[in-house]
């Protein structure tokens, strides 16, 4: 089986990444006001420039593939549109910032440009969703807000390929769909399955799962006629808008924070179970598939040292381990097989995957995702590599939960 | 450093506030209904168990467990139900009884197991006995079903 591209990116949880259309840039935020732009460099990826703009932690990034633009949210209830310019001095290539009025009293939460680039959707703690657009008469991004009937925070966002349409997932345990038609922006869009009138703010479906739950996150099928949302009652849910047929599909781990579609049949979600896990359905019925990663054996020997990332990461540190040695069983020298101490976890990221995103596409269907999380890690998987859903179980009898 | 703002309901001050409510759909049935519901449960439940059919007793005592506000009564019949239950089933069959149980009764079976935790001493809960469940259900349901006991707001 082979095994997925890992690196180290840093020792701090990353929040969110966005990869740039070719792929041979990322854009991270690393738990900090700061947002870098990262290069690959043979098999590391290295810094090669810092956007600071915020001044309270970026919560949300996203890279426009075609436009090259990229808008960031933040705490502190700003949203930036970076766009790279030549400086008239230097004659350096620089990432200018533009500050985006977003009207919120709250911090943004997450961040998602539109299909056609025209758009962006900015979910918030104020109970609403800024949708922003560029008035070039003013020369500024101006935002509309989506409020009724949202009554908690939006945690995620994501557009239908119609560039009219969103979905919205948020802690009053709900998933919407939304209208986010702008005049002057859009064309008067065709009819969807989720709807024919359209005018903003026009509410086409709120679901919510049976147990209940924040929404974590939420996903419009490639062609859009299907919704899919991940809850904190560790579940997965699929919306048919026909009847509505809603599948929920329960988990015996714990909830998934981030997803994404594949293909029309399928999608990867991932969490707090450290693993992205692959499912597959129509409208009779969806199913876990299985898990992208290996969980039967311990990784340490692998993926990281082979890039020779030495590292820092809380579980790879070696003074860490020799304290914690000294502490749990009086050892005072490192031993070796580290792994068999039973705090590495089975997978390859050690902890809350925070971000699934799609890195390659072939057909119209994603052939490999990316993910990062809050141990520092930027993996890449091959989609097509799943191993069987025996890998979901064996995982909890290392989990000590007596 | 004086902390006495942090007890403010500020709620009370918000129009527009997220309510109690509004987090879950509420029962169809009326109180009264699922307190005769609960009764007739109790029934059906002794005879189960007289018949030594452990399994489909804890079925049906789990299935449409009352929850939400203004049931006490039920709530707490059902309660009675399912410790009896739990208490008079050996413990080399509770694996088996929990793998007979459907998604939906392991969840409820999971919230009566932590409601009873919170109630040490209510009538015959005991203790060791709701841990002997509780070990055996996370291994068949997985740590899924203790997050779903705990992020469910439609509390039994």
């Amino acid at each position: 089986m082979a095994t997925p591209e890992e690196y180290q990116i840093a020792s701090v949880p990353i929040t969110s990444h966005t990869f740039n259309a070719d792929r041979s840039q990322l854009a991270v935020s690393l738990n900090s006001n700061d947002a870098q732009i990262m290069s690959r460099q043979g098999q590391e990826w290295k810094v090669t420039e810092t956007l600071s703009e915020h001044d309270k932690l970026i919560t949300a990034i996203d890279w426009a593939p075609n436009s090259n633009r990229i808008v960031t949210a933040s705490q502190d209830r700003n949203a930036y549109v970076w766009q790279q310019t030549t400086d008239p001095h230097t004659g350096r290539t620089v990432w200018k910032p533009t500050l985006v009025l977003l009207r919120i009293n709250r911090a943004a939460t997450h961040v998602k440009w539109s299909p056609l680039e025209d758009k962006f959707a900015v979910g918030s703690g104020a109970r609403a969703i800024a949708i922003c657009s560029f008035d070039p008469e003013n020369d500024w991004w101006v935002s509309r807000l989506l409020k009724k009937p949202i009554r908690s925070t939006v945690l995620s966002v994501d557009w239908h390929p119609n560039n009219v349409l969103l979905a919205a997932g948020s802690a009053d345990m709900k998933a919407r769909v939304f209208s986010a038609y702008i005049k002057d922006v859009d064309k008067r869009p065709a009819a969807t399955v989720w709807g024919e009138k359209l005018p903003f703010n026009t509410i086409c479906g709120e679901y919510t799962s049976p147990a209940g739950g924040w929404v974590h996150a939420v996903g419009f099928s490639p062609s859009g006629n299907v919704l899919a949302f991940a809850s904190h009652d560790s579940s997965v849910s699929i919306v048919y808008p026909g009847g509505p047929t809603i599948i929920n599909v329960r988990m015996a781990s714990l909830p998934y924070v981030s997803l994404i579609w594949t293909a029309e049949d399928s999608l990867v979600a991932a969490g707090h179970d450290c693993q992205p896990i692959v499912f597959s359905g129509s409208e009779a019925g969806w199913q876990v598939i299985g898990s992208l990663d290996d969980t039967t054996a311990p990784k340490s020997s692998g993926g990281a040292s082979r890039f020779g990332a030495s590292g820092v990461g809380r579980l790879n540190s070696a003074a860490f381990n020799t304290f914690r040695n000294a502490d749990s069983r009086g050892q005072s020298s490192p031993v070796s097989g580290q792994t068999s101490t039973g705090t590495e976890l089975m997978t390859v990221h050690q902890n809350t995957i925070t971000n699934v995103r799609p890195y390659q596409s072939q057909g119209g269907s994603v052939t490999k995702v990316s993910t990062s999380g809050v141990d520092g890690k930027l993996v890449i998987w091959n989609v097509s590599n799943v191993s069987g859903g025996g890998g979901l179980v064996p995982r909890l009898s290392g989990m000590n939960i007596k | 450093m004086d902390t006495a703002f942090r007890k403010i309901d500020i709620d009370a001050y918000d129009e527009d506030a997220f309510l109690e409510s509004e987090l879950f759909e509420p029962d169809p049935r009326s109180p009264a209904h699922v307190l005769n519901d609960a009764k007739q449960k109790q029934t059906s439940v002794r005879s189960l168990l007289a018949k030594g059919d452990t399994a489909g007793a804890l079925a049906s005592a789990l299935e449409g467990a009352p929850y939400g506000p203004g049931v006490d009564e039920a709530k707490n019949l059902t309660l009675q139900s399912v410790v009896s239950i739990l208490n008079s089933t050996k413990s080399t069959e509770i694996p088996n009884v929990v793998r007979s149980l459907s998604q939906d009764a392991q969840d409820t079976l999971m919230k009566y197991l932590y409601k009873g935790m919170g109630l040490p001493g209510w009538g015959d809960v005991s203790g060791s006995v709701l841990l002997g469940w509780h070990e055996k259900l996370t291994e068949a349901a997985g740590t899924g079903c203790i997050v779903r006991a705990m992020t469910d707001r439609r509390t039994v």
